[in-house]
């Protein structure tokens, strides 16, 4: 499935140039021509060559053959959006096959050729290609299956191969054509709004005794709107009034009139009555399927965000995320708690209304209703300007909002660079333009509502007058029914001002549900693999092999990285900021999965190891460490709910903050973290390594775990970690060279490679070493300092 | 490097040398109360003019894990006791009582009545220690929970007020509770 199909035209073509379909290992699409233009391409492998081929015309095709013994250096250049293979001239090759690549052959040795290009659509299969003519595709074709099978078992290719076979189709079907460029989105954004409907639905409907409660408040409250102007017009006018006596007898009250009015006062009261608890009963039952609801939604993003690897974390601003997610599910349970069911309510009403009122009279019916048209012109000529007012405001507001955010959060460096008043200015600006959308609001609905009021208005009198005429001139109604028919039409207002807002409050709920359920279905680029191994007896060896990484494919940050760590080692990673040494680490307790390569601990992949082992026994003291809310206890007890108090006080002591702890008047009982105590970022540092030591792992990551203390306090440090590292793989971080000297080796990364390997003597002697370059700036800077002191 | 290294047992490491701090029990120590009122103390002979004792845990467990420290050297940690009860009940006496005056937190027992004002709650309650008015910052963090029922309220001036149990309340001071808690 994965493996894209070569159209049979092209085929032909190829059979035609001697390649059989069997003979085809891999192909990639190229859709961009070596001059930047969209093109129909496709880069097919066989054992020993590579094959450009390109439509150029209905039946023209251009025909370009690598042979792979004759090239070396296959490498991808990324260009911004494009991609580039491109090989280098093998200079051991004497050039046998002139016939194949005549106008080549005058290349010299080394020089880069381009092979093919296409964008990051393909970049995938690109990379695919390159890797198969790396590992030798021409020399056994039966070492490519497992490899794709690889690919396809990797979590990170799932959720892109799987809107390739969409994406092949498309291109088999038009292969005159462009490529297709727009479809890229899986599958999942494509749901048609119907499906997320109902999905958002179910979310209520597990609720079923309410719903069906609710449901029968509905019908109840619809049936009696009805029932009360035909009580108070035809039935107290025509029948009561007018003296009706048949239709009293079958009350048993024929000739008691009096009686009669009581009895029909009595029953309107009643219905008054059981209208109002029919309300109440329903606000109660909503709010509760209302909370429950949005509970259940909040509980299943919250538990899709929990899953999410990293990668979400650092491609997503989190901190809105929460909010926007808590404000869609507001969204989301008004419409189908407040907007649909009153959908439902309002159609019967409708619907059962006018049936009504042409069974009583049709003529009068037809005068009632020719306005209507006219409320509902109004309605949807003029709503959608309101809603661009109101997401003028919106804009405004959060302008307004984030503004004052912004200097909230950062008031000490608003104060301390004296910006209070050019601060006031830049607030200025925002303000006014919020009021200036309120001011157009509150001008527009104004408008709106007297417009809409005044055909209301217009519409009843219109009622009355030719009622009134009706009923004077040609006797052809009653009073009793006029005044049915002024209630029924006052009682449509309600409904039909409803349908003005319903389609507008669906679509944003449904946009809404879209995105929560975006978030649910988000399918985490890290993943257990179905059947994990466990690690009973962990040593703590590691092993990487030619691994590659990029945050960004695009742009690895990680190249071919090899790596072997013993059981029980201290390994030192040197190297400047951003030269990859935290990536590194990361990969190791697989918050991200590696593009390239695989990563051995105790000579398991860890693609294949238990979360819950892998995690267990890798514990990270990092630059940055976060303190959860709650006491000290239970911020060093994190990893091991289960620690004893004594546990707790040995990690502390060990991690020289027992004492800070102790001095502090709550103890170990100190609440720290969001609203609790502050603690300075030394104090942190060492709740961390205490947090890591009751971890007891078998791997230990020091990711400049003493970058933020003191001198003195990174000694006491320095001491417990010497206790912690003992018997432990143990790979450390350090800018400061001086933590490092405990260290078995070191390694220096630069630029995403290692640069240097070997124990501190061995790279300290060597001769323009990087490693002995930075021991030499430290150690000036160093005395340096110690003279700035004196 | 190589074979040894693979064979090391890496265990939770033990407080060895870095912690110089004993376990303080019956055995090794004699608590006295000073005739200044304070607490001495002599631990394997050495003699400590005054020593605090602190709980490292007040809240969830008072009586276990005391930090004993020497005030005459700037608070520092001689040794921990682990369990007050397994000390002579004499000495149970002098360390309780010397806790109370550290600790002290009135326990609250009845409220009798809460009126807000400004931003303010003024507290009138009968605590353990006796009747009490205190008020509260209601825009601060006064009132933590340390556990679902149990809160500790912190006055204006820093006085501290612990309620054990809400549920302890009747349903009428629990009322006026909520619009605080």
């Amino acid at each position: 499935m994965n493996k894209t199909e070569l159209p049979l035209y092209e085929l032909k073509v190829l059979e035609d140039e001697g390649i059989n379909k069997n003979d085809i290992l891999y192909v990639c699409p190229t859709d961009i021509s070596s001059d930047g233009a969209y093109e129909n391409g496709y880069l097919v492998l066989t054992r020993d060559r590579l094959v450009g081929i390109t439509k150029k015309s209905e039946s023209e095709y251009e025909i370009r053959t690598f042979v792979l013994a004759k090239y070396a250096h296959w490498t991808i250049e990324n260009m911004v959006a494009t991609n580039l293979l491109r090989a280098a001239k093998n200079a051991k090759d004497s050039g046998d096959d002139a016939s194949q690549s005549k106008e080549r052959d005058n290349l010299k040795d080394g020089e880069h050729v381009l092979i093919g290009a296409c964008t990051n659509t393909h970049l995938e299969k690109l990379m695919e290609l390159r890797k198969l003519i790396r590992s030798g595709a021409g020399i056994a074709s039966q070492e490519i299956d497992p490899a794709q099978d690889k690919a396809k078992s990797n979590g990170a290719d799932a959720d892109s191969t799987d809107d390739d076979p969409t994406q092949e189709k498309a291109e088999g079907e038009d292969a005159g054509q462009e490529p297709d460029k727009t479809d890229k989105q899986p599958d999942g954004k494509n749901k048609s709004k119907t499906s997320v409907f109902f999905r958002g639905l179910s979310y209520f409907l597990r609720y079923k005794g309410h719903i069906a409660l609710l449901a029968v408040c509905y019908i109840l409250t619809a049936v009696l709107s009805i029932a009360w102007p035909y009580l108070s017009g035809s039935v107290l006018y025509d029948r009561i009034l007018a003296r009706d006596d048949s239709f009293l007898a079958a009350f048993g009250v024929a000739g008691k009139y009096i009686i009669a009015v009581i009895l029909l006062v009595v029953v309107m009261l009643g219905i008054k009555v059981i209208q109002m608890l029919t309300a109440v009963l329903q606000g109660i039952v909503m709010g509760s399927v209302v909370t429950k609801s949005v509970r259940d939604m909040k509980k299943d993003v919250f538990s899709a965000i929990e899953d999410l690897s990293m990668n979400f974390y650092t491609s997503k601003q989190t901190g809105n995320l929460m909010t926007r997610v808590l404000r869609d599910a507001d969204r989301m349970t008004e419409f189908y708690l407040d907007g649909l069911p009153y959908l439902i309510i309002n159609s019967i009403t409708i619907i059962v209304t006018f049936a009504v009122m042409f069974a009583l009279n049709w003529q009068m019916s037809v005068v009632a209703c020719i306005l209507l048209p006219l409320l509902v012109v109004l309605s949807v000529k003029l709503r959608p300007g309101i809603w661009t007012l109101f997401g003028r405001r919106h804009r405004a507001e959060s302008a307004v909002n984030s503004k004052v955010n912004d200097n909230l959060t950062g008031a000490r460096v608003v104060r301390s660079f004296g910006q209070e008043d050019a601060e006031e200015e830049r607030f200025v600006g925002p303000n006014k333009n919020l009021e200036e959308a309120e001011v157009r609001i509150v001008r527009y609905s104004n408008r709106f509502t007297l417009l809409y009021e005044m055909v209301q208005v217009i519409s009843s009198i219109w009622v009355w007058a030719l009622g009134v005429v009706m009923v004077l001139n040609f006797r052809s109604i009653s009073l009793g029914v006029l005044i049915t028919f002024v209630g029924y039409v006052d009682q449509l207002n309600g409904p039909m001002r409803f349908f003005s807002w319903i389609f507008r409050m669906w679509s944003d709920s449904i946009n809404a549900a879209q995105r929560i359920f975006e978030i649910i279905d988000a399918i985490p680029d890290v993943v257990e693999c179905e059947n994990p191994i466990r690690l009973s007896d962990p040593k703590g060896k590691i092993d990487i092999n030619n691994m590659t990484f990029g945050y960004n494919r695009t742009h690895p940050v990680l190249k071919n990285i090899n790596l072997h760590v013993k059981p029980g080692e201290m390994l030192g990673i040197v190297g400047k900021s951003g030269a990859g040494k935290t990536t590194l680490v990361n990969l190791l307790s697989r918050l991200y999965d590696a593009d390239e390569g695989e990563i051995f601990i105790d000579d398991v992949d860890i693609k294949k190891l238990a979360f819950a082992d892998l995690r267990k026994n890798i514990a990270v003291v990092s630059q940055d460490t976060y303190i959860f809310m709650g006491t000290v206890a239970q911020n060093i007890a994190y990893a091991d709910e289960n620690a004893s108090r004594e546990d707790i006080i040995k990690a502390a002591k060990l991690a020289s903050a027992h004492d800070f702890i102790s001095r502090m008047p709550d103890g170990y009982d100190t609440v720290i973290g969001a609203s609790g105590q502050a603690l300075s970022g030394g104090e942190r540092q060492r709740l961390s390594i205490a947090r890591a030591i009751i971890a007891n792992p078998r791997i230990l990551i020091l990711d400049e775990a003493t970058a933020s203390v003191d001198t003195a306090t990174e000694k006491a440090i320095q001491q417990a970690l010497e206790l912690l590292v003992k018997g432990r793989t143990t790979l450390s971080i350090a800018h400061r060279l001086s933590t490092l000297d405990a260290a078995d080796r070191i390694i220096v990364i630069e630029n995403g490679r290692i640069a240097e390997e070997g124990t501190i003597d061995e790279l300290a002697g060597k001769e323009g070493g990087i490693y002995r370059h930075l021991l030499e700036l430290q150690n000036t800077q160093g005395k340096g300092s110690v003279i700035g002191d004196a | 490097m190589s074979k040894e290294m693979i064979n090391v047992e890496a265990e939770r490491p033990m407080a060895t040398d870095t912690d110089k701090s004993k376990t303080i029990n019956s055995g090794n120590a004699v608590f006295t109360k000073t005739e200044g009122g304070f607490i001495g103390m002599e631990l394997d002979g050495k003699k400590y003019d005054r020593v605090k004792v602190i709980r490292l845990f007040p809240f969830t467990d008072p009586d276990k894990y005391m930090s004993v420290r020497d005030v005459m050297d700037g608070d520092k940690e001689i040794g921990i006791i682990e369990d007050i009860k397994e000390l002579p009940e004499e000495t149970v006496k002098i360390l309780l009582e010397q806790q109370e005056l550290y600790y002290f937190t009135p326990v609250i027992t009845k409220v009798i009545s809460i009126k807000d004002e400004y931003g303010y709650a003024y507290f009138d309650v009968e605590t353990d220690k006796g009747r009490c008015k205190f008020t509260i910052n209601m825009g601060a963090d006064a009132v933590s929970k340390l556990s679902d029922t149990r809160l500790l309220i912190t006055d204006v001036d820093g006085n501290r007020f612990e309620i054990a149990n809400v549920l302890d309340f009747t349903v009428k001071e629990q009322r006026k509770l909520d619009l605080f808690l």
